[in-house]
């Protein structure tokens, strides 16, 4: 470890350098998962350019099969369902980055504080941890968004407070094991203190679990934002987020097109995340592998 | 009927497969009927149950004085073999027929007064059947005579509810079971009744596990004609789709919910349907006495909206076409109704009316029960009024919610717009009026005002309403048709669609129909 502010510009571009040729180690699988979600990432910032359909506007008669003109069909009220699947993105996928950014921050910050300091401030944060980790999260998600009422908004908060214990323990394993390194020691023999040491000289080594944990995680917060849209506690209608498009379509069993589209959707995301993460635990963080 | 009690959820998905796996194998060429539908059971004490599962099982283990035969309007001796009314609708004298309860011993005059006073005193859901009755007497040991307070030429019609089913007075007592005005209170049988029942049906209650099934016994002592079937299962299916596929498979003799639509995809070639006209329907409700809402949502502005909805849109999207338009909240073929006209979508008037009444760039929220009744899910029906609200400038926000949520904040007025649903409990205009008139004191009143009755309340209501129960045929239907216009004027409760209902059954079942009162007579049902 360098102690010359100077050197510093040119070790980060070196650390950016080997960065990069690791990510260009990445297994198939991985790079399948990037590129899907550089699809999703694209539509969501262009989808509205696009020439699709309205997705809030009757364009069609009502459940037309998959044809030329709606290439996922139309839905109970006559809307397409390949557009509606297209803009669901703008609402499924932003919610998951705000989901896991808030859960992140609030875990981490948490968690490194809790390993940090110990005591009674790690008591009272692990403690909390385990309250909120002994509901099954679907249940725990539920409960609040129920309280809450119906939204997205809502649904969201309920999400970051399932999702953000597992960041916590997380980090603070992390903290405790860099806190006893040697390099820690030192710093502190030359007179760091508190904070700073937290800051500067930890946790930068703990960051590569929180980021492979987030983007594993990414794909089930969309499930479960779906899930509780569908069943009634995430999107309001006529917002074409995909569980409740979902759920519209599961009472009509032999029109099977109205699921299709959200169901492949959150399939891509889910599948093209869980694949990402792997691939990046893989080279970061072979330990758990 | 206010079906507050639906099950909802993931248990009732779970539940839902559990009972498919543990039905039946296979129903047909036994003695026992298997139906399949998803139960919404509250209780099973009669005089506290209200629910449509209610209806049918009530129907097949009571017996009420008086029935209602399948043309769905006239009355027909039940338990009592004539009956008399005094000229003014006051006073109703039965005399009952040498019936028997279950236990042997005979159905006499003092149990039906002990069942029609327990009705009244418990104060539960269908109490409301004994409003008004001043005073229950036996006159003999076969002959009873009720007065009530107020002319009432609906009376004999309600004493054909299900509700109204009569109790064997000695072992309902011998249960917990009380009559007395403390009722309400002192009356502990309520879960005597959930394992037993003590009626003079052809059926008995065997027994009942929430959720999962609800299983009837032959009356062996029955009093009457034999039902066809030594046991009746009702088994718990929660969705059409899988009522439907027990029914190909032959686990099932009967689903009782299919809708139309689930109806067209059955393949299989002994399974019948048949498509009936019912008396259920589907409405959206206003709250003028919602937050903030004193002053916009004038009965101009109602008329407005309720021009905005394209009802023939809406038969189509909510059923594929199979269901029927309703002008006012008494279903169609109900009496009063064949006077009435349905609305029709006028979107210039609409705007007109409320450019007049300085209402442009209106915003509504709709506050309703996220669920799939009678067919009709009301996320789809909503938007749909949402759509035809926007194209004459009016922005509704939609906030579909539990149950629980959505009773809580419609007592505490959170929004302006609703939708539920209503089927009857026995043939008459008169419950609609009770439940749906804006008459100082009745539910609607209490809903739509928020405790600010002057609000809505119609002054000409309460005389048409006294006029209608203190006289009978042709001038009672014309005071109902006047109460008809007047609600439609009020625009308080739009009906949107009265959904067609789906008998679904196999082929070797005969006897299934649809009774206004009692939903599926299971007595009639045999195999051929």
């Amino acid at each position: 470890m360098t102690r010359t502010p100077a050197a510093a510009p040119r070790a980060s571009l070196s650390r950016a350098k080997a960065v990069w040729r690791t990510l260009r180690r990445l297994p198939p699988t991985a790079r399948i998962g990037a590129l899907i979600l550089l699809f999703w990432a694209i539509t969501v910032l262009t989808v509205h350019l696009w020439p699709i359909a309205d997705p809030l506007a009757m364009v069609g008669r009502r459940l037309q099969p998959p044809s030329p003109d709606h290439w996922l069909g139309t839905d109970a009220l006559g809307r397409d369902v390949f557009a509606r699947t297209l803009r669901g993105a703008v609402w499924s996928i932003p919610i998951a980055t705000v989901v896991v950014a808030c859960a992140v921050a609030l875990g981490s910050v948490l968690g490194a504080l809790s390993g940090f300091y110990g005591g009674w401030t790690d008591s009272i944060v692990m403690r909390l941890v385990d309250v909120t980790l002994a509901f099954p999260p679907i249940l725990l998600a539920m409960a609040v968004a129920a309280m809450l009422g119906p939204g997205l908004a809502n649904a969201s908060i309920a999400m970051v407070i399932v999702w953000w214990p597992i960041y916590a323990r997380l980090m603070r394993a992390q903290v405790l094991e860099v806190r006893e390194r040697e390099h820690v020691e030192a710093a502190v023999a030359g007179g760091a203190r508190g904070l700073r040491v937290l800051r500067v000289h930890i946790l930068p080594l703990c960051w590569t679990p929180t980021l492979i944990n987030a983007t594993m995680d990414f794909g089930q917060v969309i499930l479960l934002a779906a899930s509780l849209s569908f069943i009634g506690l995430g999107a309001t209608p006529p917002a074409p987020e995909w569980g409740s498009m979902i759920s519209e379509g599961a009472t009509r069993f032999y029109e099977w097109w109205i699921a299709f589209g959200p169901g492949m959707a959150i399939l891509s995301v889910v599948l093209a995340t869980s694949f990402l993460g792997d691939g990046l635990r893989d080279l970061f963080d072979r330990r758990s592998g | 009927m206010k079906h507050f009690s639906l099950k909802q959820g993931l248990s009732a998905l779970l539940l839902a497969g559990t009972a498919i796996t543990a039905a039946p194998a296979l129903a047909q060429d036994s003695d026992t009927l298997v139906i399949a539908r998803s139960m919404d059971v509250n209780s099973l004490d009669p005089s506290r149950a209200f629910c449509d599962t209610c209806q049918f099982y009530l129907t097949a283990v009571y017996e009420t004085l008086v029935t209602l035969d399948a043309d769905n309007k006239t009355l027909v001796p039940n338990l009592a073999e004539s009956w008399e009314v005094n000229d003014d609708f006051t006073e109703f004298t039965f005399a009952l027929k040498d019936a028997t309860f279950a236990d042997g011993s005979p159905v006499e005059a003092s149990d039906v007064v002990w069942t029609f006073e327990r009705l009244k005193n418990l104060k539960g859901s269908p109490s409301f059947l004994m409003d008004g009755l001043t005073g229950a007497e036996a006159v003999d040991a076969k002959t009873v005579k009720f007065t009530v307070e107020a002319p009432n030429a609906e009376f004999l019609n309600k004493v054909s509810a299900p509700y109204a089913g009569i109790i064997n007075a000695e072992v309902a007592e011998a249960n917990g079971a009380m009559a007395g005005e403390d009722a309400a209170e002192a009356d502990k049988s309520e879960p005597w009744f959930l394992a037993n029942s003590a009626g003079s049906g052809p059926f008995t209650l065997a027994s009942y596990s929430p959720e999962a099934e609800l299983r009837l016994a032959k009356n062996d002592a029955y009093w009457g004609t034999a039902p066809a079937f030594s046991e009746v299962v009702v088994t718990q299916i929660q969705d059409a789709v899988s009522q439907a596929q027990a029914l190909e498979t032959g686990q099932v003799d009967i689903a009782m919910q299919i809708d139309p639509d689930t109806a067209k995809s059955i393949r299989s070639g002994d399974v019948t349907t048949e498509i009936v006209p019912s008396f259920n329907f589907v409405y959206i409700g206003f709250i003028p006495g919602a937050k903030g809402m004193e002053e916009v949502l004038t009965p101009e502005v109602r008329q407005a909206l309720a021009l905005a909805i394209d009802y023939d849109g809406m038969l189509d999207f909510t059923v594929g076409g199979n269901g029927a338009k309703q002008a006012a909240p008494i279903p169609n073929g109900f009496p009063g109704t064949s006077g009435l006209t349905p609305r029709e979508q006028d979107v210039e008037k609409a705007k007109e009316m409320l450019a007049a009444a300085g209402a442009e760039g209106l915003k509504l929220t709709a506050g309703y029960p996220n669920d799939n009744i009678y067919g009709v899910d009301f996320n789809i029906m909503m938007q749909k009024v949402q759509q035809d609200f926007a194209a004459v400038g009016v922005e509704l926000e939609l906030k579909p919610l539990t149950w629980a949520v959505w009773r809580d904040e419609l007592g505490a007025g959170e929004w302006p717009v609703t939708a539920i649903y209503y089927a009857p409990d026995y043939y008459g205009s008169g419950q609609y009026i009770a439940y749906f008139a804006m008459i100082e004191g009745f539910p609607w009143v209490g809903r739509a005002s928020v405790g600010k009755p002057e609000l809505v309340v119609n002054p000409a209501e309460a005389d048409l309403y006294a006029k209608a129960l203190a006289t009978s045929g042709a001038e009672s239907e014309a005071a109902y048709t006047a109460l008809g216009e007047e609600m439609m004027k009020d625009a308080i409760i739009l009906p949107l669609v009265s959904p067609n209902l789906v008998l679904a059954y196999r082929n070797d079942i005969e006897g299934v129909r649809y009774s206004a009162c009692c939903n599926l007579p299971l007595a009639e049902i045999t195999r051929k």
